[in-house]
C-alpha cells in the first residue's frame, strides 16, 4: 500500500455514499485507480458496483463523499460532463443501434455535419491503434457479440478517455474473444497510460487480467490490494462474506417461519424431519433436467445442464444473475423450448413444444417476473387463481362463476391473500399478495415439483417469511422444490443441497452443510472446485 | 414508506373487508368510476355539437335546420327508423367481430375488405346455387361468413409462418379485396351482369334472386325490421356471453391481456388468435351478405357496396370499448348518424361536412375514457407506493427492517 501511494491516482473516490430510502447502495466507498493499471472491481449482485459506476458516469448523484481527478475535486452532474472529464464506459448490455452501420454508431451523439469519410477514417485509425479490426461500413446487426464489443470500445476510445470502465465485458464473449479483449486492454493501459476499471464477478478473469482489485460487499469495500498478492480463494471469501455471518443471517431470516418439527433457526440441512431424502439415492427425482441446452445467437445460455430434485427436497440453484437462471425459469414456465435435452417430471419426460404440458405433468412454478407470465394484472384475483386449471370450473366449456368464487375464497383464506373480494383486479393488490396468488395457484394444483425463481424479490419481510414457510411446508409434504435464487442467505436458509450455476452450467452441487462461502464463491466465480 | 400513508389501505385480515375499505378500493380501481367517464363524455359531446354547429354556420348553413334534417332522416318516422336500422345490422356485426379480435390481442382492421369478400362469396352463392328459398338465404350467409373468415385467416397464416404484422396485413388485404371484387364484376364468366339486349354492361352483378334476399319481419305499416338486424343482435348477445362465460372467452381475454401468461397457462396462443381473426372476418363477411341481400342497397354486387361499413364498424367497437353488448346501442347511434347524414346531404349540406360532424362525435365518445385512463396512469406513476400498500403499522416497521437488511 505504501508503495502504491507514491503515484497520483487518475481517479480517486473518498467516502462516497449513496442511499435509496433505507437501502444503502454505497457505504463510504474509497477507491483509487492509477494510470497504467487495470483495476478489478469484484462483487455480487447488489454489492453496489453498478451504483458506484453510475455515480462516476453522472447518472446518479452521490449523497456524500468526494471524487478527485488527479488532485482536483470534480463534480459529475451529467453523462456529458463525465465524457468531458475523460470517463468512458462500455456497458454490459450494448448500447448500439442494430440497423445502423459501425461508423454511424460510433459518431452517434456528435454534433455538426456528418462526414462519412472522416468518420470511417477515424474508426479505422482507432481500430488499428488498439488492434480492434472492424469494417466501418458493416451493419451492426450482422456482427458477432465480440465484434459489437469492439464497436463499443472504439466508441469509447476515440474520445481518449483517461479512465475506461468495462461492466462485465466478457459475459457475452467466447473464451477466445475474452482473451483478445484483455490483450487490447493491456495495450490501452501500458502504451497510453490510461486507467481501466474492470467490473466482473469472474474470479479467474480478475486474477488474470487485473493489477489491483477492490472487493465490494453490501455497498462497502470489503477488501482491496494488489492482485498478485492475493488468491482466488481469498477473493471468493471476501466477495461472498464470512461463513459465520452468513449462517447467522440465514438463521435470522429463517427464524420466524418455524416448521413444527424443525428447531427455530437451524439450517434445514440439519433438519431432523423424516422428509429429508437429499442423500437417498433410491428416491427417484421428481424433477430432473437432463442435458438441457439452449442457444441464443449461437452462444449457449444453458449449456448441458443436469440437475435432479428429489421429492421432499429443497435444492437451491445459486449463482450470479445473468448466468442462465432467467432462461431456465422461462423454459420451466413453458415459454421456451430447449435445443437439446429433456425435462422429466415424476420420472416422465415432458413434451415441451405444446403449452401447458409442464403444468399437466405436475410442475408448479413461481416465475421470476410474475407480471410477465405469472399473473394477468387486469384480471381478477379469482380468475388468476383458476387460470391454469379451468377444467375444474367449467362444465362443457361453460365457466361457472360460482365455482370459481368458491375456489378463490378457499385459496384466499388458506394463503392469507388480502383482497377486498375475489373480483378485485390483481393490479390493485400489493406485491406480496400478488405473489401469494401465484403460490396459492401453483400449490393448490398439487404439484410433484415446484420451481420458485427469485420468489422473494421485491417483497417486504412479512411476505418473505410467508414465502419461506410455504416452501418448507411444500417440501415437508413431499414436493420437490427447486429454489432459483441469487441471494445466498436465502439459499443457505432453505435448501438441503446447493447447486451452483455459472455460464449456464451446473458447476457444482454440494450439501448445504458443506457449503462454505469460499467453496461457493469459487464455484460462482467459475473456478473449478 | 412515507408514501404508503397516502394510499388507501386494503383492510387487513383474510376474514373479509369492511365497507369503507371496499369503497376506498373501488375508487382506486381504474376499471370502475364510470361516472367520471360519463360526465366527461357528456362534456365532450356538447363540445363536438357546438363545433359542428359552428362549422355548419360558418359554411353558410343553418345549424338548427341541419339538426332537424338529421332527425327527420333518421328517427322522425317509422320509415326513417327503417333506414337507420338497415345500417345498424351490418355495423353491429362488424363491431362484434372487431371486439373479438381486439380482445384476443390480434387486431383485425381489415373489415372493409372482409365485408367486400363476404358480399362476393354471398353473391356467388346466391346467383350460382339453385336452391329453394330459405336454403338459398342460409347458403348466401354461410358462403359470405366462410369466405371472409378464410380471407382474414390468411393474415393469421402470414403471421404464423412469416411473422407478418396482423394489423398491417389485414389492412392491406382490404385493397386486394377491392381489386378482386372489381375484377369479378368486370369479368363476364365470373359475376358480371348478363347481357340483356344491346346495352353496355355495368361493372356489377345481376340482382340477387328474390329467394336469396333477407326478408323483413312482420308487416307494420312503414316500419320494417329486417331479419339481418335480428341476426346481428343474436350474434352480439351470443358473443357477449361466450366472452364472459365460457372457457374459450376466458382464454381469449387472457391471451389479449398477457400472451406469455396465457401460453404459460396452456393456451395455444397462435391458434386461438388465428381463430379470433377468422371469426372477426367471418362476421364482417356476414355484414357484407346483409349489404347484398337486405334492402339497404341494390341487391347487386358492386365495387363500392361496402359503404365504409367496415371502417365505421371498427369505430363502433372502439366507442363500445370492445364490449359486444355495449356495441348494440353504439351501432344504433352510428346507424342513426348514417341515415341522418344521408338525408342531410340531400338537403344541400356538403357531404364532407356530414363526415366531419360524424368524426367529431366519434372523437367525443372515444377520447374521454382514454384521457382519463392516461391521467390515472400518470397519477399512479407519481405515487410509486400505490402498488404496495402497507397493511398496518406493524408491517411498516418490518419494511424498515427489510431496508436495513438489504
Amino acid at each position: 500500500m505504501n508503495v502504491d501511494d507514491q503515484l497520483t491516482p487518475a481517479l480517486t473516490l473518498r467516502g462516497v455514499s449513496k442511499r435509496y430510502g433505507p437501502v444503502v447502495a454505497c457505504d463510504a466507498v474509497d477507491l483509487a485507480v492509477r494510470p497504467g493499471e487495470i483495476h478489478g472491481l469484484l462483487g455480487e449482485n447488489g454489492a453496489g458496483k453498478s451504483t458506484l459506476m453510475k455515480i462516476l458516469l453522472g447518472l446518479v448523484h452521490r449523497d456524500t463523499g468526494t471524487i478527485l481527478r488527479g488532485t482536483e475535486p470534480i463534480e459529475i452532474d451529467s453523462p456529458q460532463v463525465a465524457a468531458d472529464l475523460g470517463l468512458g464506459m462500455v456497458h454490459q448490455h450494448f448500447s448500439l443501434i442494430e440497423p445502423l452501420t459501425v461508423w454511424e454508431n460510433v459518431i452517434l451523439g456528435d454534433t455538426g455535419r456528418v462526414d462519412r469519410a472522416a468518420a470511417c477514417a477515424q474508426v479505422e485509425q482507432v481500430a488499428q491503434r488498439y488492434g480492434l479490426p472492424i469494417d466501418p461500413l458493416a451493419r451492426v446487426d450482422r456482427l458477432s457479440a465480440g465484434e459489437r464489443q469492439r464497436v463499443e470500445l472504439i466508441k469509447c476510445l476515440r474520445r481518449d478517455p483517461s479512465v475506461l470502465i468495462l461492466d462485465e465485458p466478457t459475459s457475452v464473449l467466447t473464451q477466445a474473444e475474452s482473451a483478445e479483449l484483455f490483450t487490447v486492454l493491456r495495450r490501452v493501459v501500458q502504451a497510453e497510460n490510461r486507467a481501466v476499471i474492470l467490473i466482473s464477478h469472474k474470479l479467474a478473469e480478475i486474477m488474470a487480467a487485473t493489477d489491483r482489485v477492490t472487493v465490494l460487499r453490501r455497498g462497502a469495500v470489503a477488501f482491496h490490494g494488489t492482485t498478485a498478492d492475493t488468491t482466488a480463494q481469498e477473493l471468493a471469501r471476501q466477495m461472498v462474506g464470512r461463513d459465520v455471518s452468513l449462517r447467522a443471517e440465514g438463521a435470522a431470516l429463517g427464524l420466524l417461519p418455524v416448521e413444527p418439527q424443525s428447531p427455530a433457526g437451524a439450517p434445514p440441512s440439519t433438519d431432523p424431519a423424516g422428509a429429508a431424502p437429499a442423500a437417498d439415492p433410491t428416491t427417484p427425482a421428481a424433477l430432473r433436467l437432463r442435458g438441457v441446452t439452449l442457444r441464443v445467437g449461437g452462444l449457449p445460455v444453458l449449456d448441458d445442464l443436469h440437475l435432479d430434485v428429489a421429492p421432499g427436497e429443497i435444492v437451491g440453484l445459486y449463482g450470479v444473475e445473468g448466468n442462465g437462471q432467467a432462461t431456465l425459469g422461462e423454459l420451466l414456465s413453458g415459454l421456451l423450448v430447449p435445443d437439446e435435452g429433456a425435462v422429466e417430471v415424476g420420472g416422465r419426460p415432458v413434451e415441451l413444444t405444446r403449452p401447458g404440458t409442464l403444468h399437466e405433468a405436475g410442475l408448479g412454478i413461481v416465475p421470476e417476473d410474475r407480471h410477465h407470465s405469472g399473473v394477468v394484472l387486469d384480471m381478477s384475483v379469482a380468475e388468476n387463481l383458476v387460470m391454469k386449471s379451468l377444467a375444474g370450473v367449467c362444465t362443457r366449456g361453460v365457466l361457472s362463476r360460482r365455482r370459481m368464487h368458491r375456489i378463490a375464497r378457499r385459496q384466499m383464506a388458506e394463503f392469507n391473500i388480502v383482497a377486498p373480494s375475489p373480483d378485485t383486479p390483481l393490479r390493485s393488490l400489493s406485491g406480496g399478495n400478488q405473489q401469494r396468488v401465484v403460490l396459492a395457484r401453483e400449490l393448490s394444483a398439487g404439484p410433484k415439483a415446484l420451481v420458485a425463481a427469485q420468489p422473494t424479490h421485491g417483497l417486504d419481510v412479512g411476505a418473505i417469511e410467508d414465502m419461506y414457510v410455504r416452501l418448507r411446508q411444500a417440501a415437508a409434504e413431499g414436493v420437490a422444490v427447486l429454489l432459483i435464487s441469487t441471494e445466498l442467505e436465502e439459499v443457505m436458509a432453505l435448501a438441503d443441497r446447493i447447486a451452483v450455476i455459472s455460464s449456464g452450467r451446473i458447476v457444482g452441487v454440494l450439501p448445504t452443510a458443506e457449503a462454505t462461502a469460499e467453496r461457493l464463491g469459487m464455484l460462482v466465480g467459475g473456478v473449478a472446485h | 414508506m412515507a408514501a404508503a400513508t397516502t394510499v388507501a389501505a386494503p383492510p387487513t385480515g383474510p376474514s373479509g373487508p369492511d365497507a369503507t375499505g371496499r369503497r376506498l378500493l373501488r375508487r382506486l380501481n381504474p376499471g370502475v368510476g364510470g361516472w367520471q367517464v360519463a360526465a366527461a363524455t357528456a362534456a365532450t359531446v356538447a363540445v363536438a355539437l357546438a363545433l359542428s354547429a359552428l362549422l355548419i354556420s360558418v359554411t353558410g348553413g343553418s345549424p338548427t335546420a341541419s339538426a332537424k334534417a338529421m332527425y327527420q332522416g333518421s328517427m322522425a318516422s317509422p320509415a326513417a327508423w327503417t333506414t337507420s336500422l338497415l345500417y345498424v345490422a351490418p355495423l353491429l356485426l362488424v363491431a362484434v367481430g372487431a371486439c373479438v379480435s381486439a380482445r384476443s390481442g390480434f387486431f383485425n382492421i381489415g373489415q372493409e375488405g372482409q365485408v367486400l369478400i363476404g358480399a362476393l362469396f354471398g353473391a356467388w352463392a346466391g346467383l350460382r346455387l339453385a336452391l329453394p328459398g330459405p336454403l338459398l338465404v342460409v347458403s348466401v350467409l354461410a358462403a359470405a361468413a366462410v369466405g371472409a373468415g378464410a380471407w382474414a385467416g390468411l393474415s393469421a397464416l402470414m403471421y404464423r409462418f412469416r411473422g407478418v404484422n396482423v394489423v398491417v396485413s389485414t389492412m392491406l388485404m382490404t385493397f386486394l379485396a377491392q381489386q378482386l371484387v372489381s375484377f369479378a364484376v368486370n369479368t363476364p364468366w365470373l359475376l358480371q351482369e348478363s347481357r340483356l339486349g344491346r346495352g353496355t354492361l355495368s361493372p356489377q352483378s345481376n340482382p340477387l334472386p328474390e329467394g336469396a334476399r333477407i326478408s323483413s319481419l312482420g308487416e307494420y305499416p312503414n316500419l320494417q325490421i329486417n331479419g339481418g338486424l335480428v341476426l346481428a343482435i343474436v350474434v352480439a348477445v351470443v358473443f357477449s356471453l361466450a366472452l364472459a362465460r365460457t372457457r374459450w372467452g376466458f382464454r381469449l381475454t387472457m391471451t389479449g391481456l398477457s400472451p406469455a401468461a396465457a401460453r404459460h397457462a396452456g393456451v395455444r396462443v397462435g391458434a386461438l388468435g388465428g381463430m379470433a381473426l377468422a371469426i372477426s372476418g367471418g362476421l364482417a363477411g356476414l355484414a357484407g351478405a346483409l349489404l347484398l341481400a337486405s334492402p339497404v342497397g341494390t341487391n347487386r354486387l358492386q365495387p363500392g357496396m361496402s359503404l365504409n361499413i367496415g371502417w365505421d364498424g371498427l369505430l363502433v367497437a372502439l366507442v363500445a370499448r370492445n364490449n359486444p353488448l355495449l356495441a348494440i346501442p353504439v351501432a344504433v347511434l352510428f346507424g342513426v348518424l348514417r341515415a341522418g347524414g344521408s338525408f342531410l346531404a340531400a338537403t344541400g349540406v356538403p357531404p364532407f361536412l356530414v363526415d366531419v360532424v360524424k368524426a367529431l362525435l366519434v372523437l367525443a365518445f372515444v377520447a374521454p375514457p382514454v384521457v382519463i385512463g392516461m391521467l390515472r396512469k400518470r397519477r399512479r406513476a407519481g405515487e410509486p407506493a400505490t402498488t404496495t400498500p402497507a397493511t398496518d403499522p406493524a408491517v411498516s416497521k418490518q419494511d424498515a427492517m427489510e431496508g436495513s437488511l438489504a
